[in-house]
């Protein structure tokens, strides 16, 4: 659906939140941890990047979305920072939810970092089961996501100042606690393995990353079915370079974790980056994710 | 669209439920070759479809009244037909939103939806229901939000809580299902409800329905077909009331086939509720009497070649075998042997 | 076999867990690798009302089951996460178990069921909702209703039991022998 633009709201040097209305009728309502596909146009070429929705489900009126620019990015959010205006109008996908809560939490700890926050500020409109949101971020942020937050005793910024004990902190919790955690990879790695070092299963941590695809060497793929091929330049993923192909390629988180955008690999080897696969599936070359994955030898054949 | 409503005809007793020559031309035939055998058949649900079954999203018909007035006799003989677990309130309003929404949009003439923030103004005038109520406010409507609205709406549904990599049937409104209890199933995974089916679970169809199901995409339901034969267009075919119906197929003779032996087609559908993230699966069920089937020529040739040559393992499952005999026999002076078309479109607009 | 059936594990011990809690209906206790501080075992005994039932090292035994089970909630109210519960017994125990500490919070994954003991089972009567104990074969009278029921190998977790189904509505009086549960 077409959105435009209606305000951009400056937080710091490098994040800013976006208001987006739909240019005709009512949005469609966005269950927490719900995301967009946004497509930003550049000059050479059009980037698709899934932006947690913030605003509050209930609002049929606008989105709002918060976008940091990434320093080594393959140049969407810094398109965004840089050269979008109000007034501008992007092509929006419908919200879709890979991150949702658990309805059987009796509370929910959320743990972010950085930019992690953004599905959290979603939560906090519907929670209505205790939560406790404990978020990590730099000090030249903190004014930013403050800003972002209502003060409230279960609400925790930590910076280098008041590090947060993660340990004491998982090691405390009663039975019916879910774990959320969203932020950089290095992050979620160490919360993820503390929690699991004091015992937490699987079912009760839940985790979105934010990783999405960081480019690699160049490569070639050849289409069997359809009977390109193509080359994958070191900034534009797989699914990208299909889709520039004008091909239909299957797709829905862009994120390597929901499996959508599986093709068939006929030869060649892939360079799994994805969070779906068994190590057995991995192993086998079978497949491949192409929305974040890519090619460890020079040339792929996929069955599409 | 238009609705031609009758006044409520009985599904149960003297079973006085009839078909229109509309209503047949509508009905939503399964079989779209000449040969039945399992598969996925699952495919987008949109607007329009082989019949006119298919034209709104939520379908209703000539026997509305009759459906529901069935469906508030079940609930009264057995409130456990309608339960929803505490934890799906979110999924229980998106229902209602959906339903009544959807309602509005395709029958204007006959439901009107106001909305003005959260006071909500419905109109249901073929029930002389006027309700004002606020969205979100349970205390604000007669019964809980799933139940209020289901009980205006022709079909069985059933709410998937989304979580652990799987699906919970957390919930459901049941009154007019084949032999399977809401009760007995309700809080069961994807593959715990669907035990009893002697499919070959071997063959991973049901993992594979249910990856597909986890990445169902908000505003993109899907829908497919199922069927079976049922004796008497009997709406509560519940393992509940066994002991009323089971009894009914042993009163199946020559004579009394055409007229006593149904097939029931559901309409299934599958679509992302926006708040909860649940699934709502709708079980839409028709019943048509084989005597008022064989009247389109080209249905009444084809379910006599797929009963004949059904593989004896499925006729087994569908609850034919003691009596496939008889509807065959009685099918046969039907099929002519002529070709029929491929789909399962009726091919006439006429009886 | 209804896939619905659980398939139920030897007893192991989950070393993921940081503390583990057995519970047991069966005079048997697991034989354990290892004295692992963080292990209790709760069992039941027939101890007359008066006599203090033994707490011995990290073993307790109470009275009967129902004492059992309400320790059981009582504890797992406070418990930390990192708790693993096993449960070993006759199957309505181990799923009665279950189902106390999905209501206290842990998850499937943290839960352990060894079905030992007496193969009987819970039937629900669909008909009439009653619910019948220690079922030793397939056909049963419901006490409620009076129906001759048939065991369906269909089972609730929510409801702890198995499905109980008029076996004669097709053919009233003729009830098929009846075949004692081998699992």
């Amino acid at each position: 659906m077409k959105m435009r633009i209606a305000k951009i709201l400056t937080l710091s040097p490098s994040i800013a939140k976006f208001t987006l209305q739909p240019v005709s009728g009512a949005l469609p309502v966005a269950a927490p941890g719900a995301h967009v596909i946004v497509e930003i146009p550049g000059p050479t070429r059009i980037w698709k990047n899934a932006y947690s929705l913030v605003s509050s489900p209930e609002d049929r009126g606008q989105y709002e979305i918060i976008v940091r620019r990434v320093e080594h990015s393959r140049g969407g959010s810094a398109w965004l920072h840089g050269h979008a205006s109000a007034g501008d109008v992007l092509e929006v996908s419908a919200p879709q939810n890979l991150f949702p809560i658990n309805r059987l939490a009796k509370k929910h700890l959320l743990l972010s970092a950085g930019i992690g926050l953004t599905p959290f500020l979603a939560y906090l409109h519907t929670l209505n089961v205790p939560f406790e949101l404990h978020h990590l971020c730099k000090p030249e942020d903190e004014a930013a996501f403050r800003s972002l937050l209502p003060n409230a005793a279960n609400i925790t910024l930590h910076t280098s100042r008041n590090a947060l004990d993660l340990n004491a902190l998982l090691a405390a919790q009663k039975l019916g606690t879910h774990l959320y955690l969203c932020g950089p990879d290095n992050f979620m790695r160490v919360a993820l393995a503390t929690a699991q070092t004091l015992g937490w299963p699987d079912a009760k941590i839940h985790q979105e990353s934010f990783g999405g695809a960081t480019g690699g060497e160049a490569f070639t793929v050849h289409l069997q079915r359809s009977g390109l091929t193509l080359e994958v330049a070191p900034e534009m993923s797989l699914l990208e370079t299909l889709e520039a192909a004008g091909l239909a390629a299957p797709c829905l988180c862009r994120g390597g974790a929901c499996g959508e955008c599986e093709l068939p690999v006929l030869s060649g080897l892939p360079d799994h980056r994805d969070h779906v696969l068994t190590p057995e599936r991995r192993a086998a070359n079978a497949s491949i994710l192409t929305c974040v994955s890519r090619a460890l030898s020079p040339e792929l054949v996929l069955d599409f | 669209m238009d609705l031609n409503l009758k006044p409520a005809e009985t599904f149960r007793g003297d079973f006085s439920v009839r078909n229109s020559d509309a209503a047949i031309l509508r009905f939503p035939f399964p079989f779209h070759e000449d040969r039945y055998m399992y598969a996925v058949n699952i495919e987008p649900h949109m607007r329009g479809g082989p019949t006119a079954a298919y034209d709104a999203i939520f379908d209703l018909d000539e026997h509305y009244i009759g459906e529901c007035e069935d469906r508030a006799l079940t609930l009264l003989d057995d409130p456990l037909r309608c339960q929803v677990l505490p934890h799906m309130m979110d999924a229980e309003w998106d229902t209602l939103e959906l339903l009544m929404e959807s309602l509005a949009l395709d029958y204007p003439a006959q439901f009107t939806l106001t909305k003005n923030d959260a006071s909500w103004h419905w109109v249901n005038r073929p029930l002389g229901l006027d309700q004002h109520f606020t969205f979100g406010d349970p205390a604000s409507l007669p019964c809980p939000p799933f139940e209020y609205i289901t009980r205006q709406v022709q079909g069985d549904f059933t709410l998937q809580d989304q979580r652990e990599n799987n699906l919970f049937m957390d919930g459901g409104m049941v009154t007019s299902q084949a032999d399977w209890s809401l009760n007995f199933d309700l809080g069961m995974s994807f593959h715990e409800w669907h035990g009893p089916v002697p499919v070959a679970h071997e063959t991973g169809v049901f993992d594979r329905a249910l990856a597909y199901l986890l990445r169902l995409q908000l505003g993109r339901p899907v829908r497919r077909l199922n069927w079976t034969l049922t004796a008497n267009p009997r709406l509560d075919t519940s393992p509940e009331n066994y002991p009323i119906w089971g009894p009914d197929k042993a009163g199946i003779t020559p004579e009394n086939v055409g007229t006593k032996m149904c097939l029931r087609v559901e309409l299934q559908t599958l679509t992302r509720l926006p708040r909860s993230n649940a699934i709502l699966f709708g079980i839409r069920g028709y019943l048509i009497r084989l005597e008022e089937l064989v009247r389109v020529k080209k249905w009444g040739r084809r379910l006599h070649r797929v009963l004949r040559d059904l593989h004896p393992d499925i006729a087994a499952y569908k609850g034919t075998l003691p009596y496939r005999h008889i509807i065959v026999d009685y099918l046969s002076a039907f099929d002519d042997g002529a070709v029929t078309s491929a789909g399962t479109s009726p091919d006439q607009d006429l009886l | 076999m209804s896939k619905s059936r659980p398939i139920y594990a030897p007893f192991k011990l989950d070393l993921a867990g940081k503390a583990h809690l057995i519970v047991t209906n069966q005079p048997e206790v697991p034989e354990l690798e290892a004295a692992l501080a963080n292990i209790e075992i709760w069992t039941v005994q027939t101890i007359a009302p008066g006599v203090q039932a033994p707490i011995r090292d990290n073993t307790r035994a109470f009275r009967a089951v129902p004492e059992l089970f309400t320790h059981l909630a009582h504890r797992l109210s406070r418990a930390a996460t990192g708790l693993r519960l096993y449960a070993i017994g006759t199957e309505s125990f181990i799923w009665d178990a279950h189902n106390i500490a999905m209501a206290a919070g842990l998850s499937a994954t943290e839960i352990h069921l060894t079905q030992s003991g007496p193969l009987v089972r819970r039937v629900i009567c669909t008909h009439c909702k009653t619910t019948i104990e220690d079922v030793p074969q397939n056909i049963v009278t419901c006490p409620g209703c009076g129906a001759a029921l048939f065991v369906r190998d269909h089972f609730s977790r929510r409801l702890a039991g198995f499905m109980g189904v008029k076996v004669d509505a097709e053919t009233p009086g003729q009830i098929p022998a009846a075949e004692v549960f081998v699992s």
